[in-house]
């Protein structure tokens, strides 16, 4: 596998969108890149965070946080 | 590696924080804080140190993004805001696990979220109610709640528009498909099936779309 196509498989494999066979092929490649390859791995989750920043956000109901709080303060006093 | 220097204030006036200059910062597309307001990752570095007030502050920043991004996944209000609340509290205690290195903390937050959201529709074998509200919707997300935007509110829709525009510059096709894998958790094969396509257009019309978008993204790092 050359370097472009592993980006193209790097796109895919960080939505999960990679079937099993091409799971392995891209693991191999993975590791023969190395660091480079890795850099892009993580470049590639940007994707991610675009895709949520494209959403309209929701407004979660008030009691949530609250509750959340409460939980994680009795979790620290534990 | 080189560095960059954030400048943010606390309560005790202006400080500089040296933060390694990673490619996925680079690429973020996370949109810009006010000025003096501490940065998603000094907020991580408090909640590694177990400080409720910094986690508070993250849900406040990023609970509507992260909400919607649960709701386009499970469709259901009552369960989204349940699924949030555990969100936040996997952040809490798996924050230790987060590595600057790897990425920001908005990505580290999405992809949690997103992997939390695909197991929680999965598990409560929600497809089928799903599927029905999802075909009631438009493809446009609705206004979730009315009230006056604030000015980190604006700044933040100003970023959603730029990354609308460049999904949107995509065929319907690429557009659904990565939306059926992204938002919805489907393999190549479960995407074919369900829209009656080749596997290898399905392939084709991912590699495309990604391939677009994450160009689009980058030339799009340079507006924000």
């Amino acid at each position: 596998m050359s370097f472009k196509e592993f980006q193209n498989q790097s796109r895919l494999y960080v939505i999960g969108a990679l079937e099993s066979e091409e799971l392995e092929e891209f693991e191999k490649a993975r590791k023969k890149f190395g660091k480079k390859a890795e850099d892009y791995i993580s470049e590639c989750y940007g994707l991610h965070e675009a895709f949520a920043l494209s959403l309209q956000p929701a407004k979660a109901s008030t009691a949530i946080k609250d509750r959340l709080m409460a939980m994680v303060r009795a979790r620290k006093e534990t | 590696m080189g560095s960059n220097l954030i400048s943010s204030t606390g309560g005790k006036g202006r400080k500089r924080v040296r933060v390694p200059k990673s490619r996925a910062e680079r690429f973020s597309v996370a949109p810009p804080l006010e000025t003096g307001a501490p940065t998603d990752l000094e907020l991580m570095k408090a909640i590694q140190a177990e400080d409720p007030d910094a986690l508070s502050q993250l849900y406040d920043r990023y609970n509507g993004i992260l909400k919607a991004l649960i709701l386009r996944v499970i469709h259901n209000e009552a369960e989204a805001d349940d699924l949030l609340q555990e969100i936040f509290m996997e952040i809490w205690n798996q924050a230790k696990n987060f590595s600057s290195q790897k990425g920001k903390p908005l990505g580290w937050m999405v992809t949690l979220a997103r992997r939390r959201a695909i197991d929680g529709l999965r598990k409560k074998q929600a497809y089928a109610r799903a599927e029905e509200r999802l075909q009631n919707e438009t493809e446009q997300q609705p206004e979730a709640w009315v009230h006056n935007a604030t000015e980190e509110e604006i700044v933040l829709s100003d970023t959603r528009s730029l990354i609308r525009k460049v999904i949107s510059g995509l065929p319907p096709a690429q557009q659904q498909a990565i939306d059926l894998a992204f938002f919805r958790g489907m393999s190549q094969r479960e995407i074919a099936a369900k829209t009656n396509t080749p596997l290898g257009t399905v392939k084709t019309r991912l590699e495309l779309g990604l391939k677009k978008i994450y160009d689009g993204l980058k030339e799009l790092r340079g507006e924000l």
